[in-house]
């Protein structure tokens, strides 16, 4: 059997799941019940379950489509491992490149059959994510008491108001400005054409951007002005599987050249 | 007297020692392997594959955590840091959750919703990936396949997800959004192979100061 996938690769990969699981229900029962101390209504947190599973299901799809990107050199279980625990899709496919170069002729697309390079590659994929679970419990409590006072410090609500929204939109527009512009590479093929990285930023990422936020705000106001608590709690995700609707809509609805543009030219790597 | 520990406190303490069983957990995979094959690599073999990886990730690790603690909460950022995938997951979910449950992120209302939102992501995702890799594997390719039917939906996962999550901070705060978005779509639009890591923080310091500079002009 496939050593990549057997039995004892499976029982690992059971194992960590057991501990995800236990840490994440440990962590929502402890914040349930805080809730509840502190005169939280049980309607409010039963919603944020409901609106964070609905929030959850494309992510988490996409992440499946990243397991199976890695599949082929890697096998089934170790990109589930890794993308269960700490990973996500840039650094496993980077860490596992960069490992599979470093000691064999292979690549991700090649199925790996030596288990010393199958070794090589779990050690690496392993320790470069794992750093932050080394640095949180030494500095994550003295980083938020440092951060809690100096905004404290800044006084005016409604400066402290409009310096903590300001902190979340530079973040979302970190994500947004990607999603737009996108990366715009390439890469040349043994036989000298160039392969374009389609990476979707094109009229079809603007397209979906617009949609979900035209949505959000007519199902938000929808919701308010007929006072309806249901939508307003599900207006997110609606928005989302609408907008991500929309892209498949318009993807097979308009012409190729269309659906398939991008705005930069991409740079031969 | 024995000072009385708070709720954050009583969170850092379980957060530090579940970080810490994970991070043996994990390294117990290749352990496992290289000591169940006999077979184990050397130090500069590893050492050769990691290097080039670390010096851009672990950078980017304390950058992260730094941009998001004061977004996570305690609990949060001690979850999403072992599950994983906050960019794209964890950190939208909870935000959208303290939005929809309209509560701050630095509150004790905030603290509860961001970790319920963080556990509950983590708990469905694990399950979804663990039942499509044991039991729906055949289908998978042809869900995510680039020229499946639903191709082009998990190609703009992140633009449907960010738009439908800033859409009520961009109306509520429209003022301080124009500039941040507009400079960070020119940067990538210079440079498109700037990682989001080193974006975040760029982003979030030109939107603070932008903040500031309208509040002293008086025009928030």
């Amino acid at each position: 059997m496939d050593f990549r996938e057997d039995t004892f690769m499976l029982i690992l990969g059971l194992i960590v799941i057991a501990f995800i699981l236990a840490q994440s229900i440990f962590f929502l029962v402890k914040a349930i019940r805080r809730g509840k101390e502190i005169g939280m209504a049980g309607s409010v947190m039963k919603n944020t379950v409901v609106q964070s599973i609905l929030f959850t299901i494309t992510p988490a799809l996409a992440i499946v489509a990243t397991v199976v990107a890695l599949a082929p050199a890697l096998g089934i279980i170790l990109p589930w491992i890794r993308l269960s625990v700490i990973g996500n899709i840039t650094q496993e496919t980077a860490a596992a490149t960069a490992a599979i170069e470093a000691v064999s002729s292979g690549n991700l697309a090649t199925p790996i059959t030596d288990k010393h390079v199958f070794s090589v590659v779990a050690w690496v994929m392993t320790l470069a994510s794992s750093l932050p679970l080394v640095v949180l419990p030494l500095c994550l409590k003295r980083l938020q008491k440092g951060m809690n006072k100096a905004m404290s410090k800044a006084g005016d609500a409604k400066l402290t108001d409009s310096l903590a929204a300001a902190a979340f939109i530079g973040l979302i527009g970190a994500f947004i400005a990607r999603a737009l512009a996108g990366k715009g590479t390439a890469t040349q093929l043994a036989d000298g054409t160039v392969q374009m990285n389609y990476d979707g930023a094109g009229i079809l990422s603007v397209a979906t951007l617009l949609v979900a936020i035209v949505v959000m705000l007519l199902l938000s106001k929808l919701a308010e002005k007929k006072n309806i608590g249901w939508l307003q709690n599900f207006a997110m995700p609606i928005s989302m599987f609408v907008a991500m609707g929309a892209a498949i809509a318009l993807f097979h609805l308009l012409p190729e050249s269309l659906a398939t543009f991008e705005f930069r030219a991409p740079v031969v790597s | 007297m024995k000072k009385e520990r708070t709720y954050t406190d009583r969170m850092h303490r379980t957060g530090s020692i579940w970080s810490i069983v994970m991070f043996l957990v994990l390294l117990g995979v290749p352990v496992a392997f290289s000591a169940f094959y006999n077979i184990w690599p050397t130090f500069g073999e590893v050492w050769s594959g990691l290097w080039p990886v670390a010096m851009l990730f672990y950078p980017t690790a304390i950058i992260e955590i730094i941009a998001y603690s004061p977004l996570l909460g305690t609990g949060g950022m001690y979850l999403s840091f072992t599950t994983g995938n906050i960019s794209n997951l964890k950190l939208p979910c909870a935000l959208a959750a303290m939005d929809t449950a309209n509560v701050k992120s630095n509150s004790e209302e905030g603290e509860v919703i961001t970790t319920i939102a963080v556990a509950t992501s983590a708990i469905v995702t694990t399950v979804i990936m663990a039942v499509f890799v044991l039991l729906l594997r055949p289908w998978i390719p042809k869900l995510t396949d680039p020229s499946s039917f639903f191709a082009p939906a998990f190609k703009q996962v992140m633009p449907a997800l960010f738009g439908a999550l800033g859409a009520s901070y961009f109306s509520k705060h429209w003022k301080i959004s124009i500039l941040p978005i507009l400079i960070l779509t020119l940067i990538v639009a210079i440079n498109g192979t700037v990682a989001v890591g080193v974006l975040i923080p760029v982003g979030v310091v030109i939107s603070i100061l932008g903040a500031l500079l309208f509040y002293k002009l008086g025009w928030l």
